[in-house]
């Protein structure tokens, strides 16, 4: 199933240790998943959610600040910026 | 107030848990007690019930009565792990909701408790933080993904505690443990500080030893929330009294279940026969598919909502990485365990252009069959009782179940989460030295129904205890 290709999109890197074990698992799955084909769906229309009905927004206004408790979980940091590697 | 020695198996009357984790003259024991059944039995991964009264109200009808609070629930200034290593430092910087609610009814948080990673699993054995055992014998597992919670009740050290069921995470391990476990009708329970796994399937709930004690606490937390867009105004259901008309699937006859279960599932049938109540076998065409229908949709939802987890914000930073996107790569790889990046990766496969409708489209499909079979069983029933697990509750290390058989027995469970109904697990049977739990199902919003009617059997079997329960501190 290009389990490295999906493994891309997903941004993970398996390692083959990985690749053998979840590759085996995945593969179980998928076969499992098969029997779906075996229900007629014709007509049916899909369920994203099971009872929401509505979208709701909340009211558009400022909220008070909690940049500092949010920063302290920042793996790394200068002052108030949040240090990642050179992007370039 | 003095209490005979415990039998296990036998069920001890209330205890008083107001006033222990605040100024109750029993604090000091209640402690020492939590703190020695906890190095035991691995319930919680923060026990800290000083840090637990900051928040509390000093008055309402819970005051000072402690609970615990699973891992992936936000409690602002406790870690929130979610029992991963991506998530091990983490400290909230605010409150969920629905513990909010609770603490201003009085209760106080004295701990997070153990769970699968992002509440992936059915044993608590997916924690990459610590192991939990199981009260009732410490060689096997307390049934996951609420296991911390379901075995720090069992155990005796809080009431009720808090879990997040998806796709049966709170009536399982209450099941396995030998308690109450109440899966709320979905959005019923405001999600404000739940960490996403899959959005559509799960909603947050409780563990309880009482159905009283599940009753009160719901009452103080549902309602919507302007802070959880999804969640819904409570819609409560005309109370139904007397005589109630159960549906059975009568497929649950084609799934491989022990035969402790089995007989568990007899003896529920024949007592809610003698309590007045009438049963009907029915037949739910979909049965078979609701563990597919409930994977593919699972894992697709967890694989989007975990894209967030990358290694910039915070949580798991990989030591030393050449640009960002390896730093997000290693990361990711670093801190998520098998279970995790299993789910993921499937989530991402089956959300691949080209495989969608394959999989992702049909699977909501099928979601909607499923959806108007319970429909149908509702407009003839009252009820819908089914076995919680097909086995009692496994031995650790998956000496006898392996991760894809755990993921196949789901299949009484997932049903609740995919039609969004509520359900609530309850003890019906101790065999063999291990308790076997059952469920009621109900139509959305008529969680009084399924209280009632557990209160009901809670009056023939109520929850049995597990050695060593009454706690030492009563």
């Amino acid at each position: 199933m290009e389990l490295d290709a999906t493994a891309r999109m997903a941004r993970l890197t398996l390692t083959p240790r990985d690749l053998e074990k979840l590759g085996k698992a995945v593969e179980q799955m998928l076969r499992y998943f098969s029997h779906m084909k075996e229900i007629d769906v014709d007509g049916l229309a899909p369920t994203t959610h099971a009872l929401l009905r509505e979208n709701r927004v909340r009211a558009d206004h400022n909220e008070a600040s909690q940049a500092d408790a949010l920063l302290a979980n920042a793996p790394q940091r200068e002052e108030r910026f949040i240090v990642v590697p050179n992007v370039l | 107030m003095k209490r005979h020695a415990a039998q296990p198996g036998r069920a001890s009357g209330a205890l008083e848990w107001r006033g222990l984790a605040s100024t109750g003259p029993g604090r000091g024991k209640w402690k020492t007690f939590a703190e020695a059944r906890d190095a035991e039995l691995g319930c919680f991964l923060q026990l800290d019930p000083e840090l637990g009264q900051d928040g509390s109200s000093d008055s309402g009808p819970l005051a000072g009565t402690p609970f615990g609070v699973k891992d992936n629930i936000a409690v602002r200034r406790f870690r929130l792990t979610c029992g991963s290593r991506m998530l091990r430092d983490f400290v909230s910087p605010y409150t969920a909701t629905a513990v909010e609610r609770l603490q201003k009814a009085g209760a106080v948080v004295a701990g997070k408790t153990n769970l699968d990673e992002f509440g992936m699993g059915s044993s608590t054995e997916n924690s990459a933080l610590r192991e939990t055992k199981n009260p009732w014998d410490p060689r096997r597992v307390p049934g996951g993904s609420s296991g911390g919670s379901a075995a720090a009740v069992a155990a005796g050290i809080v009431p009720f505690a808090l879990g997040s069921d998806t796709g049966g995470s709170i009536r399982q391990p209450a099941a396995f443990c030998g308690v109450y476990g109440l899966k709320p009708t979905w959005g019923s329970v405001s999600r404000f500080g739940l960490v996403a796994y899959a959005s559509s399937l799960e909603v947050i709930g409780i563990v309880s030893k009482t159905v009283d004690t599940a009753s009160q606490a719901f009452e103080v937390m549902r309602g919507q929330d302007p802070l959880d867009h999804s969640s819904l105004p409570w819609q409560p259901q005309p109370r139904k009294d007397g005589r109630l008309r159960i549906h059975v699937p009568r497929e649950c006859a084609t799934v491989p279940m022990h035969e402790d279960v089995t007989k568990a599932f007899e003896k529920t049938r024949s007592m809610l026969r003698d309590l007045g109540h009438t049963l009907e076998e029915v037949s739910f065409p979909t049965f078979e598919h609701v563990v597919s229908s409930y994977y593919v949709i699972a894992t697709a939802e967890a694989s989007a909502n975990l894209a967030r987890f990358d290694g910039v914000r915070y949580g798991h930073r990989t030591a030393s990485s050449d640009n960002p996107e390896q730093m997000t790569l290693a990361s990711r790889n670093e801190g998520f365990g098998d279970e995790v990046k299993l789910r993921i990766l499937l989530g991402t496969y089956v959300l691949r252009s080209g495989f969608q409708d394959e999989y992702y489209m049909r699977a909501q499909k099928i979601r909607t069959a499923i959806r108007m079979d319970f429909e149908k069983a509702f407009a003839g029933a009252d009820l819908v009782l089914m076995p919680v697990y097909p086995v009692p509750p496994f031995a650790r290390g998956s000496a006898d179940s392996d991760p894809f058989s755990q993921k196949l027995a789901d299949i009484f469970t997932c049903s609740a989460n995919l039609a969004g109904l509520p359900a609530m697990s309850f003890p019906a049977s101790v065999e063999n030295g291990l308790p076997i739990g059952m469920q009621f199902l109900a139509p959305p919003f008529a969680e009084d129904l399924l209280l009632s009617a557990c209160r009901q059997v809670e009056e023939v079997f109520p929850s049995p205890d597990a050695p060593g329960y009454p706690a030492g501190w009563s």
